[in-house]
């Protein structure tokens, strides 16, 4: 057995994080939405995080979900504490918060080393932002860039498998050393 | 005095009475559920923003914490070190942060500031 993954699940408010989280975990998420006092389009906000597991290619991962304003920066800091990588999320409808998912990318990779991957939500309404016009505009390779319905099991799910290509190969010594 | 004043007003005057009774504490908040400031007295060098954005994740966070082991509907949350103490008192929709001193008189505390937190849900 390997050790979990810790990832962290990142972005604007409104992209899909806890979605995400939520489609994916296989058990009970644990979750911290509170009623949201400015018009955000939507009735319920994280304000500390989003918490699931699942198991996935024969590896435990934990998700970690984070809230999407900038004055929860600190959850940003304290969820990427010793994970393993970053999945981005941006609505593919709201072009006009790609600004604050650069920021936040910003944010977390400049205090922790973090293999990411952007995944663009909303693939399932029209349109929307295609990923390959994303990885354009953002200048990420097209592999780094992927689309997805965050509501959909199958679909929230290759974002994973495409950041745990981008992770280093895990070496099995940490497992030996506790067996 | 709920009837005759507005809600802000209700706020700050329930902030005040708090500073008199407890003139040591270094500073009371109002925030949003979600995190933003409504009404402070914060010290100065605390960043009253970032206090209310903190004061929404420990009372997210400590619902979750009560949910596991069973402790009902979230009352309190704190947070202590040798130097000071921090309380963060679910007020209605809101929250109540009480920013106190090491070394202060606890249950004096704890009585002012439940008073406090329930006139802050009486308007929230
Ligand atoms: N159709 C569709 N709806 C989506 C998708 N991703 C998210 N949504 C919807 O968009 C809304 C997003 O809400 P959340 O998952 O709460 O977003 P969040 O990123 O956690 O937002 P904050 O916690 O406020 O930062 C929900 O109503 C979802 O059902 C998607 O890929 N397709
Ligand atoms: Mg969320």
């Amino acid at each position: 057995m390997t050790r979990p993954l810790k990832l962290v699940i990142s972005g604007p408010v409104g992209a899909g994080k806890t979605t995400f989280v939520q489609t994916l975990s296989e058990t009970e998420v644990i979750a911290t939405e509170a009623v949201p006092s400015e018009d955000i389009g939507k009735p319920s906000t994280t304000v500390a995080f989003d918490y699931g597991t699942l198991r996935l290619e024969d590896q435990e991962l934990h998700l970690y979900g984070t809230p999407g304003q900038d004055r929860f920066d600190f959850m940003w800091d304290v969820l990427a504490q010793d994970a393993l990588g970053l999945v981005m999320l941006v609505g593919g409808h709201k072009p006009r918060d790609f600004p604050a998912a650069r920021g936040i990318l910003e944010y977390i990779t400049a205090r922790h080393q973090l293999p990411f991957v952007l995944a663009v939500t909303r693939q399932d309404q029209p349109g929307v932002w295609r990923p390959e016009d994303l990885a354009l505009y953002v200048q990420l390779p097209p592999h780094q860039v992927i689309g997805i319905d965050a509501t959909n099991r199958a679909s929230a799910a290759t974002a994973l498998v495409r950041l745990l290509e981008h992770l280093p190969a895990r070496h099995d010594q940490d497992v030996t050393l506790l067996t | 005095m709920t009837s005759t004043m507005s809600k802000q007003e209700v706020l700050n005057a329930t902030l005040s009475t708090l500073r008199a009774n407890l003139p040591e504490l270094k500073g009371v908040l109002v925030a949003t559920a979600d995190g933003l400031p409504i009404a402070q007295t914060m010290s100065a060098g605390t960043d009253a923003n970032r206090v209310a954005a903190m004061a929404a994740t420990a009372l997210g966070l400590g619902k979750r914490i009560g949910d596991t082991v069973g402790s009902g509907v979230l009352t309190e949350m704190s947070v202590s070190g040798t130097d000071g103490m921090v309380f963060f008192y679910a007020a209605g929709r809101g929250v109540l942060a009480v920013v106190a001193p090491a070394g202060m008189n606890l249950g004096l505390l704890m009585m002012e500031a439940r008073d406090a937190a329930t006139a802050v849900s009486s308007v929230l």
